[in-house]
């Protein structure tokens, strides 16, 4: 079963007649090509390598249907740098060397983009907590630490 | 061992890598497409051994977009299987015949028995409902020791026996000889003071990375076959699927994307699904692709670790180690992934047992048994963490019975002489150990911390320190690698200049995460002169890049990089010898610098050209040279180091468990690096906290669970429960007492494969000394907060 559905993705409109079954993941990869968003899991929401901002807050693209999505409004790690500008947080991951493979760093991003809004103020440890929805096998999360606090602190002073 | 600040060798620059893959403009397998491309699902075993009576595949046949069902007996007499010569390592064990797909039998829970191919991934997935497979189900062999007795059912058709590899290491003893060295190694154990005799055990767990497997084939009648794959090593796989399809090497070409979501050994291995999904894509005639799933991840590749070692230690009354006796077994699953064959891992652990110690009489034997489990398969560490656990345990146990602070008995055995050759033939070069690891003894503040535990004792709270060593491979050699694995161990690299001062290094190895981008452009900088960001790297591609076995064993600050810097330095002699022929001056090497894109005699002020005029001189304006001198700037140059060369490391573990819950904390962790020559300090300590948080996560969450039917009950990332970042700590790294490696052209030595190989030793050590008031002494990992619980409550 196939329906017409519209996706607002990064400011830029996404339409598409899929099944209905498709997840917001794969409609983000293959309907709308941005491949910046990754799967990790078999979509059980496990690694939140796929996570997205749906309506400004940050889920998992793998545990939503596209379907469910139509007529919202996302934004993926592409959507994360403004007009040539890197994200903040892009800026601290690359000088705290918070990545190596790169696989995990899309969701990384994502949730600690909206985490360091709701709680610029947040110590090491309350960070470490609100990332357990997302697995890095690389770097042992330290430097990831240290990048989302820079980020938050510089966040704030802004 | 830090050098200088800036961008060269030595400085924290920030990596060339990041940019793309921070904007989520990676170029990982996933993201690759083909025009009409078909996808591949498989429809696995259910059981763990079973004779497979019926395959009906009619059903999912008829299902619309369903291009072809394909089974074992389908493909049997079209495609060779494995071994074939390019996977097949000389050593003294046994390699399964196997096919992509299950033939006659299934052999573990998960092995693939059929594909579909179909247009679209959604149909493929649902035509595996269709299929029906009807089994004689056959007894399942599932523990190692059992496997081993004469009276175990089979695992594999036509073996006499479950034994796929037996080793008593004889390093250069005769028969005779060494039959006299185990006498003598009895009869020191039967004598000595002190002795320790205890089983060890560690448990399956691996270290699986976050991008799954993929693989995408396309044949064309003239070019053959184009296969992009998640591999470590393009160039071994290139040779596999020429050899299994029957192709000249010439007509196949391999590409390792770019970008590959990590590796850690995993994609090291030859497994089945790719040799089937190159096959379907010349007998299909369209791309055919097949991406993995965590499921059929979980349940295939990356299934490490599994040894059980039987230890005896003996020491004299001072403490000094006079003897040991290792008498290893490891459980191999079906042994089916080419190259590895499920006992190089336990073979490379058993063969490094005696680690940094001095033992001078030590027997070391390693028996491995195949089951019907998922084929024991590389992860970072190859081999050493069971054996690591169970040395470094040992030696705790010991001092406790001597009545010695262990660390104190643990520094008295330490290696002291380098080079140095262990019992088992190991070799290691060079280095410091003692210094190492009296770095550690000195962060660690033992003193304080005894106070500390024994305050903290009164209060009911039981914390604990521990350390654990790894004297680890800084890459690998060959005439050791080719015996293991049936290739060489050395990394060439070939590094062209353009015309316009620019800088592209080729090399065949497959990175994924390293940073071998970054680290590459810092020599080339420091050796040509030239800014990192006018310096490209290409690799994983076999059609450009030089044949080399692979981004594994710590090839990469130890063999590859060495290779970019010899490959340089030959391209820097070169053109002082047409600077100094055109400028009719004396070519002595050593009286030119190449700095800031110049290149310059470093007494004549006006003997300086820049780099990029003079790259142009030699490449384009190609007349007039020395004579016996011709034009271009390309330079291929290989390494290796005929002489096992060794980094060593030393963690320190202060614990905290609660013995009310089980539950254990680390407090602390700190490691003693020698790195030698650091190349690029933030990527070197990247690579250890990441790896010995992974054997943080290995030691006490990961586990791959078999039921008493061989059923896998870990096949989700819910139940195979990997650290994260609230379940770690930070990590300590230390790298300033390094030594210098005289064997490499940098003085580096490499850390990322070996840094994981101490972690089990300082947890096991640092657990056991927190619960002492209890009398627990760690065996067996996992640790988890239930087994830590019964052993309290004895």
């Amino acid at each position: 079963m196939k329906r017409d559905v519209t996706i607002t993705i990064n400011g830029v409109e996404y339409s598409g007649n899929i099944p209905i079954r498709m997840l917001l993941v794969d409609f983000i990869r293959d309907v709308a090509g941005l491949t910046g968003t990754h799967v990790g899991c078999t979509f059980e929401g496990q690694c939140g390598a796929c996570t997205i901002h749906l309506n400004g807050e940050a889920v998992k693209s793998c545990l939503l249907l596209a379907v469910q999505c139509h007529g919202k409004e996302i934004t993926t790690v592409e959507g994360l740098a403004r007009e040539g500008a890197l994200h903040v947080l892009q800026e601290e991951f690359h000088r705290h060397h918070a990545l190596q493979c790169g696989y995990c760093t899309s969701g990384m991003l994502m949730n600690a983009a909206e985490f360091i809004t709701e709680r610029p103020d947040a110590d090491d440890e309350e960070i470490r907590h609100a990332l357990v929805g997302n697995i890095c096998r690389c770097t042992g999360y330290t430097n990831i630490i240290k990048a989302i606090s820079a980020a938050a602190k510089r966040n704030a002073s802004v | 061992m830090t050098g200088h600040t800036g961008t060269g060798i030595g400085a924290s620059l920030p990596r060339l890598e990041d940019l793309p893959l921070l904007l989520g403009k990676g170029k990982y397998f996933a993201d690759l497409k083909r025009p009409g491309q078909l996808h591949v699902f498989f429809f696995r075993s259910i059981h763990a051994h079973a004779k497979i009576k019926s395959i009906d595949t009619r059903q999912a046949e008829e299902l619309p977009g369903v291009v072809a069902v394909v089974t074992g007996e389908m493909i049997k007499d079209e495609l060779l299987p494995l071994p074939q010569p390019s996977v097949t390592a000389d050593l003294p064990g046994r390699k399964p015949t196997f096919w992509p797909l299950a033939v006659n039998k299934v052999i573990f829970h998960g092995e693939p028995v059929v594909a579909v191919v179909a247009e679209d991934p959604y149909v493929a997935e649902d035509a595996l409902e269709l299929i029906d497979v009807d089994y004689e189900p056959l007894p399942y062999v599932g523990d190692m020791e059992a496997a081993l007795d004469p009276a175990s059912p089979i695992v594999h058709e036509g073996w006499d026996s479950n034994q796929i590899f037996h080793i008593d290491f004889h390093s250069d003893r005769s028969e005779s000889e060494h039959k006299d060295y185990v006498k003598r190694v009895a009869e020191l154990i039967e004598t000595a003071p002190h002795v320790i005799k205890q089983r060890y055990r560690v448990h399956r767990c691996g270290v699986t990375p976050m991008e799954p497997r993929g693989v995408l084939a396309e044949w064309d009648d003239t070019d053959g076959l184009m296969v992009w794959i998640t591999s470590q090593r393009p160039h071994v796989d290139r040779y596999v699927f020429a050899d299994v399809m029957s192709l000249p090497v010439s007509k196949v070409r391999v590409v390792a994307p770019v970008d590959q979501g990590g590796g850690f050994g995993v994609k090291a291995a030859i497994y089945r699904e790719p040799m089937l999904i190159t096959y379907l894509a010349r007998k299909l005639g369209r791309p055919v692709r097949w991406l993995e799933t965590r499921e059929e991840n979980l349940m295939t590749v990356g299934q490490e670790r599994d040894q059980i070692h039987d230890l005896e230690l003996a020491a004299d009354e001072n403490g000094k180690i006079i003897a040991a006796r290792d008498m290893g077994m490891a459980d191999a699953g079906d042994g089916c992934a080419g190259m590895y064959w499920g006992y190089n891992m336990p073979l490379v652990g058993a063969a490094r047992f005696p680690n940094a110690f001095d033992i001078p009489f030590c027997e070391v034997q390693m028996r491995v048994a195949v089951t019907n489990k998922a084929v024991l398969s590389p992860a970072r560490g190859l081999g050493i963490y069971p054996t690591r656990f169970a040395l470094d345990r040992a030696i705790d146990m010991m001092a406790r019975k001597i009545g010695m602070e262990p660390s104190d008995l643990r520094r008295k055995n330490l290696i002291t002489e380098l080079p140095a050759k262990l019992s088992t033939g190991i070799t290691y070069d060079s280095g410091d150990f003692r210094k190492t690891y009296d770095r550690l003894i000195e962060l660690a503040d033992l003193p304080a911390f005894r106070k500390e535990q024994e305050a903290a004792r009164k209060e009911g709270r039981y914390i604990g320190f521990g350390i654990g060593v790894g004297a680890e491979p800084s890459g690998v050699h060959s005439r050791r690698y080719i015996v293991n694995t049936g290739t060489p161990a050395y990394a060439a690299t070939d590094v062209r200049i353009d015309h316009r001062g620019g800088v592209t290094v080729y090399y065949g190895d497959a990175p994924h995460g390293q940073s071998h981008k970054t680290v590459i452009a810092q020599i080339v900088s420091t050796e040509l002169g030239v800014p990192p960001e006018h310096v490209t790297v290409i690799h994983g591609d076999t059609q450009s890049t030089p044949y080399s076995t692979g981004t594994v064993a710590a090839r990469g600050a130890s063999l590859v990089m060495s290779s970019v810097a010899v490959a340089c330095r030959d391209l820097r002699k070169k053109m002082i010898r047409v600077f100094a022929h055109d400028h009719k001056a004396d070519p002595d090497y050593s009286d030119y610098e190449f700095a800031d894109g110049q290149v310059r005699h470093k007494r004549s002020d006006n003997l300086r050209s820049g780099f990029a005029e003079l790259a142009y001189r030699i490449i384009v304006n190609s007349i007039d040279l020395p004579p016996g001198e011709t034009g271009s700037l390309e330079q291929k140059a290989v390494f290796e180091n005929d002489f096992g060369m060794v980094a060593f490391s030393a963690h320190g573990a202060f614990v905290e468990v609660c013995a009310k819950t089980g539950r254990v904390k680390i407090l602390k962790y700190i490691t003693s690096d020698d790195a030698g020559t650091v190349l690029n300090p933030q990527i070197l300590v990247g690579q250890i906290e990441g790896g010995v948080i992974q054997g943080i996560s290995n030691f006490l969450f990961e586990e791959y669970v078999y039921d008493e039917n061989g059923q896998q009950l870990s096949s989700s990332l819910a139940n195979y429960k990997i650290a994260s970042a609230a379940d770690v700590p930070a990590i300590d790294v230390y790298h300033d007492a390094g030594t210098y490696c005289p064997n490499t052209p940098l003085g580096a030595r490499a850390m990322g494969e070996g840094c994981i190989g101490a972690v089990p030793g300082a947890l096991g050590n640092a657990i056991s000394d927190a619960l002492q008031p209890f009398g627990v002494e760690i065996v067996e990992t996992p640790v988890t907060p239930a087994k830590i619980l019964r052993m309290i409550r004895g």
